[in-house]
């Protein structure tokens, strides 16, 4: 009767600390949102005081992911957990990490904005970079989402979203070479811009990865190097027949 | 009752009449023993064929139908039937309420989410779903701040400090601002109510813009009309008569360009709602400064008292905290006769820091101290607008201390003078850094 009651209290105590890491991981990608969306505002508005905030507080992004990957190897160590549970704490590791990048490339984007902000802005007002910026906080915020929700389905999805963000990425960067050869007093801006970009692009890479290690997280399965497709497939076939 | 005590003596007496016919039975025979014993086991299998009807019945195997079974039995059935009709008469009636409870808050214009003592979803309704983006198949179990992840709202939700709401952007949408709060429920559950303030919030920040803007426009053409007014003074040959207006239109002038410098820092103190930087600020030495400034402007020259017992040093916007305490110390001034004193004292405990204005002037009559920090608002217009204040000063000191997370308590007696305090919470406080 005790050991029983001795095993379920030890149980609930574990769930609550997988519940706990879950909403600080959470909480952490909740801070990366807000993160890329006030350094595209920054840039976008010409806001420097504000791009010169969102670099500045990259460094709380860092602490919540050494807070986090500890808080993992203590599970680790101490609860030793199996299967679903083991899945979880690895999946968790590896997207602090991707998270923490993602945070990194805000940090850049976020100094940029604050040097272009003394600058007058371009007649088209950053517009094909918004439309980037949109794509890519949509892919961070449905990544979230999934991760919550334990949802491979919206992984998916949202992992095939990154070849759009290839894309406009693609677009962007042949309409930056476009200025520069019709008028090299842009270029520096170009460059700039071409920079925002590049770390837009790596946003989208790295939310890509988080949506593989969530599908890993609830199928057991790894797709990374594996074709988005054939994933789908398979994520159907076995909802189909559990 | 009469009706079950009717029950059992029948059931006796046939008990009684079976025995007797059996032992008769026996004895004719010359087996009494046997005779009972036969006897008995036929009421007893009676019985339990009985009860296994009502068994298979109350199991509710298909094509069972109620027992018709007579006796203490049957009363039983009648009983056990009556008690579901009521039970089935309850539910539906329960979940009737349910469902016109469900829909009443479904209609709600705001969203609300129920949550229970984890944070965790136990229902919402469909504007939640709508503003929140919440899913009903998937959503319901998980804690919400997984799901709504901004900084601010899992500050909120951490902090426990339910009694004031927080405004959010949503992660959806950059134009929508979600106005959320949570109202403590039963045991340990709570209520989150989230409603569309986009709308507001645009007018507000037009507002803001407005009078940005507007006391912008406005500078320009003012310094250009201040500018001739300060040559035709100095022109020897305008009429001796014009003197004294010339003079006059100067002092509005340079009023007015008060009013629209206030109006300014207003706007900017608005601009940015969050916490003030932390710059370490002596303010023994802001007082010093404070004091020569104002010495320097009155004639005669005002006594001015400094009064600090602490070493401590404030942690704050250094520009913001000079122009609060300089608007403390000129409404002091203003409104302190010639030989009146004024005192400022800094002092620091527990509690934090505080910062007192005391002067001996005409003081502030109660109903007025609660509206003192509106702007514009005037105590007594004849006399404020001699005294060229712009009606922003106070307001601007609610700001900047707002800023620096600490509150101004004004303390006032009629024809004795008026004790204006700032109270900086201990946060913002840091051990001297050189004490001399």
């Amino acid at each position: 009767m005790e050991a029983a009651d001795l095993s379920h209290h030890t149980s609930r105590r574990f769930n609550e600390d997988l519940e706990r890491v879950r909403s600080k991981v959470l909480a952490m990608g909740g801070l990366v949102e807000e993160q890329l969306a006030g350094a595209l505002t920054a840039l976008i508005e010409g806001d420097s005081k504000l791009g010169q905030a969102v670099a500045r507080n990259d460094h709380t992004v860092n602490g919540m992911e050494v807070s986090i990957d500890e808080e993992c190897s203590r599970i680790l160590a101490t609860r030793a957990p199996a299967a679903g549970d083991l899945r979880m704490i690895v999946a968790t590791i590896k997207t602090i990490t991707d998270l923490e990048r993602i945070g990194d490339e805000c940090e850049k984007i976020a100094h940029i904005a604050a040097r272009l902000a003394n600058d007058e802005r371009p007649a088209d007002r950053y517009r094909s970079v918004k439309h980037l910026g949109r794509i890519t906080q949509a892919m961070v915020r449905d990544m979230l989402d999934a991760f919550a929700r334990l949802d491979a389905e919206l992984a998916v999805t949202t992992a095939r979203n990154d070849r759009r963000v290839d894309e406009e990425y693609e677009a962007i960067h042949r309409q930056c070479i476009t200025f520069m050869m019709e008028d090299p007093r842009t270029i520096r801006r170009a460059l700039d811009i071409m920079w925002v970009v590049r770390s837009l692009e790596r946003v989208g890479d790295h939310a890509k990865n988080v949506c593989e290690y969530i599908i890993y997280m609830v199928h057991g399965k790894d797709v990374r190097h594996t074709s988005l497709e054939r994933v789908e497939q398979e994520i159907k076939s076995r909802s189909a027949h559990p | 009752m009469t009706g079950s005590k009717w029950w059992w003596t029948w059931l006796a007496a046939r008990i009684a009449l079976a025995l007797a016919a059996g032992l008769l039975l026996g004895l004719l025979f010359g087996y009494p023993y046997a005779g009972v014993t036969i006897v008995l086991s036929a009421l007893l299998a009676r019985e339990l064929w009985a009860l296994r009807r009502v068994q298979r019945w109350l199991r509710g195997e298909p094509g069972v139908e109620a027992p018709e079974v007579g006796g203490v039995w049957g009363d039983v059935i009648s009983l056990i039937a009556n008690l579901q009709r009521r039970k089935q008469y309850h539910k539906q009636r329960l979940l009737r309420l349910l469902r016109e409870l469900r829909r009443a808050t479904a209609a709600i214009p705001d969203g609300v989410v129920a949550l229970n003592s984890q944070a965790e979803i136990l229902w919402f309704n469909r504007t939640a779903a709508r503003l929140l983006h919440l899913r009903a198949r998937t959503d319901v179990g998980l804690r919400i701040e997984n799901l709504v992840r901004q900084p601010e709202f899992i500050r909120y939700l951490r902090a426990g400090d339910y009694a004031q709401a927080v405004v959010v952007g949503s992660a959806l949408d950059a134009d929508l601002y979600l106005h959320m709060q949570l109202v403590p429920y039963g045991d340990g559950q709570s209520l989150l109510l989230v409603r569309d303030v986009s709308g507001q919030q645009r007018l507000e920040a037009m507002r803001k813009d407005f009078v940005a803007n507007a006391s912008h426009e406005l500078r320009s053409p003012l310094t250009v009309i201040a500018g001739y007014l300060e040559t035709l003074s100095q022109d020897a040959a305008i009429e001796p008569s014009l003197a004294q207006p010339i003079a006059e239109m100067r002092r509005q002038s340079t009023r007015m360009t008060g009013i629209i410098e206030d109006l300014l820092a207003l706007s900017k103190l608005e601009a940015s709602d969050g916490a003030a930087d932390r710059q370490p600020i002596n303010v023994a030495t802001l007082c010093a400064l404070l004091r020569r400034d104002l010495l320097a402007r009155t004639d005669p020259a005002t006594n001015v008292q400094i009064d600090v017992r602490s070493t401590d040093w404030l942690l704050g916007d250094e520009a913001m905290v000079h122009s609060a305490f300089a608007n403390l110390l000129d409404n002091a001034a203003k409104y302190t006769p010639v030989g009146g004193v004024i005192s400022m004292r800094w002092w620091t405990d527990r509690e934090g820091g505080h910062l007192a204005v005391q002067d001996s002037g005409i003081g502030i009559s109660p109903e007025h101290i609660p509206r003192l920090t509106e702007r514009f608002y005037r105590v007594d217009p004849g006399r404020s607008r001699a005294t060229g204040g712009s009606g922003l000063g106070l307001a601007i000191v609610k700001h900047v201390l707002q800023r620096h997370g600490a509150i101004l308590e004004i303390v006032s007696t009629e024809g004795r003078g008026s004790t204006f305090t700032c109270h900086f919470p201990p946060d913002r406080l840091v051990t001297g850094v050189s004490s001399a």
